[in-house]
């Protein structure tokens, strides 16, 4: 890596006393993860991993701001700082008491929120809401803080589910939101590639990584996920990797080229149908339409 | 205008279009009872907003603006005219995020004329660019209403079925100048269909009301800046889909990028600025190819040029689907320790938290910021979506 002839006054400009930044970390802790469910051990490499990364981000600063949430297919939680009074903490072996009391932390409320939890359901993660939450906590912490002072957001999505068409309207909202908000979506796939929230890194401005190998998950976070977005241009990272736009049918959640869209609720269809099965409008046939489908329609 | 004493006459006349809302309310200072109504609105329409109405979401809308001298005057800072620019290049870019295959039109109207200075548009920045270019157009005479209309109503006229059809008159004076009898322009924009709403900057006039009222439009009067910028934003949602308004299922194509992993794309020329003064068609690689003809577009969306056909990308569409599935509604209620925090941000509720607010469909609990936040902003109910039994927003809920 060639990149350390980053130019002095650009270095200030990040550092000054005024600015910091927040990171809100997801950890999909959905037990039935193919990932997790083949090894279950993997929870706490991930774990300890996200818990190193979190400590990196307190550590470059000391006005940096880290929220951590879990987040599997029934609930999710804010697991730091959490709810309640903090632990009380004592200083361990010489550790920072900070990193000691988000690690205690973490764990604690971890264990509580995975507590009924079980590996045998396999239905998906709720990450979109997940995400709602998120922006709603970066909301307030932007609403009540001192105005001379610029908080940067962003959101660490880490996950091994795969994604799914059925919260794609809640991921879209959380996706315009998070762009009209200046929150950058960064997204960490630990297992299959995610087509949706690859597009809402794309919206947002944000990092796509599909890991290579578990194993580095510490090390790709470090590298890809720890400097902030301003920064980023001037590392090397991995290249982008082409988004996806194409629509996806209403009807069988197929991604097509050419479809038929309902001038009412803009709903997305394969083929022409004389009626709109998202709000029952019932279609005008036009000319075209009723040449080729004549046979099939009857009105 | 009374310009020795701007305040007073401020005042005053804000008393006067307040009539009305003020008479409901009466204690209360005037600018409190300002942000208050705009506050009470909003709520109303907020919860008038629900499932299953059908709107009108292709939505082709003339801005018929007054230009006449009337328009100099100062009570709104700088100028009224100058206050409405600034506004209304801030509804541009809004409505066009939130109304992505829509178009808007905008005309002119002074010295007893009607001039078409931008024909039906659907990119929010050839828009910014002109009202920026209109700071310079010389405020004379009268306008005349009626000919503003009758030349939106010809070009909405010739629109395909499907198409909401709309007009929006921002109105400083408070007279017309008419060539003949407008009730038959009102009459015909009735019968085709075309939403007229007027937004007037000064005090109430009969005409524009028996216009709004007959063509199923809304017809206010500002109170002050931030009561004109809420007037004119109300106009972003898509209205109730027009009586008459047909429905059809419309061809559209949905560009992908092409390239082949591992080899690199072809410099081609794009459509859009083929024929374009000020910027030249490039060479580039990327852009947008239309599935039907392969046509290069380097935004979206656009008409094809070579084939007609609509190219959108599907998050482009997914933007409005908010008007269509809306959030869950949250009701008021005593706060009694129902929950420690707020469900969304994580507030700590305390003494001061007299009112939360409640989600009718999760059944979670939100402090009044986030319950802003979510119906204003964010579209989704954090405790929706992340219940199994709730997250999926459908339109039969
Ligand atoms: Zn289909
Ligand atoms: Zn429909
Ligand atoms: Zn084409
Ligand atoms: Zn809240
Ligand atoms: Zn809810």
């Amino acid at each position: 890596m060639n990149n350390l002839e980053l130019p002095t006054e650009k270095t200030a400009e990040f550092s000054s006393v005024d600015e910091s930044s927040l990171v809100v970390i997801i950890f999909d802790s959905n037990p039935g993860q193919k990932l997790l469910r083949e090894n279950p051990h993997l929870l706490t490499h991930c774990l300890d991993s996200i818990i190193s990364f979190s400590n990196s981000h307190l550590m470059q600063k000391s006005q940096n701001k880290l929220a951590v949430m879990a987040c599997h297919s029934r609930k999710s939680d804010f697991i730091y700082p959490g709810p309640g009074k903090p632990l009380d903490i004592r200083q361990v072996d010489g550790q920072y008491e900070t990193f000691t009391l988000v690690e205690k932390t973490i764990k604690q409320n971890l264990a509580k929120h995975l507590a009924g939890e079980s590996a045998m359901l396999n239905t998906e993660s709720l990450l979109a809401g997940a995400i709602a939450m998120a922006l709603c906590y970066i909301s307030r912490l932007q609403r009540t803080k001192s105005p001379a002072f610029t908080l940067n957001s962003r959101i660490l999505v880490v996950t091994g589910s795969s994604d799914s068409a059925s919260q794609y309207m809640n991921y879209m909202n959380v996706f315009f939101t998070a762009q009209k908000q200046n929150v950058v979506i960064d997204v960490c796939a630990l297992d299959q590639h995610l087509s949706l929230l690859q597009q809402g890194c794309d919206i947002t401005g944000g990092l796509y990584l599909r890991l290579p190998q578990l194993q580095g998950l510490l090390q790709y976070l470090l590298w890809v996920f720890l400097p902030e977005p301003p920064i980023r241009q001037k590392l090397v990272l991995p290249p982008p990797v082409k988004v996806d736009y194409r629509a996806a049918c209403f009807c069988h959640r197929e991604m097509i080229d050419i479809g038929y869209v309902c001038s009412v609720c803009l709903s997305i269809f394969c083929k022409f149908s004389p009626i709109c099965t998202t709000c029952h409008t019932v279609f005008k046939i036009p000319a075209l339409a009723v040449k080729s489908k004549k046979k099939k329609i009857k009105l | 205008m009374d310009e020795e004493d701007p305040k007073e006459y401020r005042w005053e006349t804000g008393y006067e279009k307040t009539w009305e809302a003020i008479k409901e309310d009466d204690d209360g200072f005037l600018e409190a009872s300002i942000a208050d109504i705009i506050q009470r609105a909003k709520r109303k329409r907020q919860n008038k907003k629900e499932y299953g109405t059908k709107l009108g979401m292709m939505r082709h809308l003339y801005v018929v603006l007054d230009c006449s001298e009337s328009m100099s005057s100062q009570d709104l800072k700088p100028t009224r005219f100058m206050c409405t620019l600034k506004l209304l290049e801030g509804f541009m870019d809004e409505f066009f995020d939130q109304n992505p295959i829509s178009q808007i039109g905008v005309i002119i109207m002074h010295n007893k004329r009607a001039e078409k200075i931008l024909d039906l548009a659907g990119n929010a920045r050839k828009h910014i660019k002109l009202l920026k270019s209109l700071n310079k157009t010389s405020l004379v005479g009268e306008p005349s209403l009626q000919n503003g209309l009758e030349m939106a109503l010809r070009s909405l006229k010739l629109l395909p079925t499907h198409a909401s059809r709309e007009i929006l008159i921002i109105m400083g004076s408070l007279t017309t100048c008419d060539p003949s009898d407008i009730n038959t322009t009102i009459e015909s924009l009735k019968t085709d269909g075309v939403r007229c709403s007027v937004i007037g900057l000064a005090a109430e006039v009969h005409i524009c009301k028996v216009l709004a009222d007959k063509t199923g439009g809304v017809y206010n009067i500002i109170l002050d800046d931030s009561h004109f910028k809420d007037l004119l934003y109300q106009q972003i949602d898509p209205p109730p889909a027009a009586l008459g308004l047909e429905s059809s299922l419309i061809k559209m194509g949905f560009p992908h990028q092409m390239s082949v992993e591992g080899t690199e794309e072809p410099l081609t020329m794009c459509m859009c600025h083929v024929d374009s003064a000020d910027e030249a068609s490039k060479l580039t690689t990327g852009g947008y190819y239309c599935p039907q003809c392969y046509s290069k577009y380097c935004e979206l969306p656009v008409e094809c040029r070579a084939c007609g056909l609509t190219l959108v990308s599907a998050p482009h569409l997914a933007r409005s689907y908010h008007h269509l599935f809306p959030a869950a509604s949250y009701q008021e209620v005593v706060y009694e320790k129902q929950s420690e925090i707020c469900f969304g941000c994580q507030k700590q509720f305390n003494e001061v938290d007299k009112q939360i607010f409640e989600c009718l469909n999760c059944g979670n609990y939100f402090c009044i910021d986030c319950d802003i936040f979510v119906h204003d902003t964010l579209h989704t109910c954090p405790g929706c979506a992340t219940n199994p039994s709730t997250f999926q927003i459908t339109q039969t809920g």
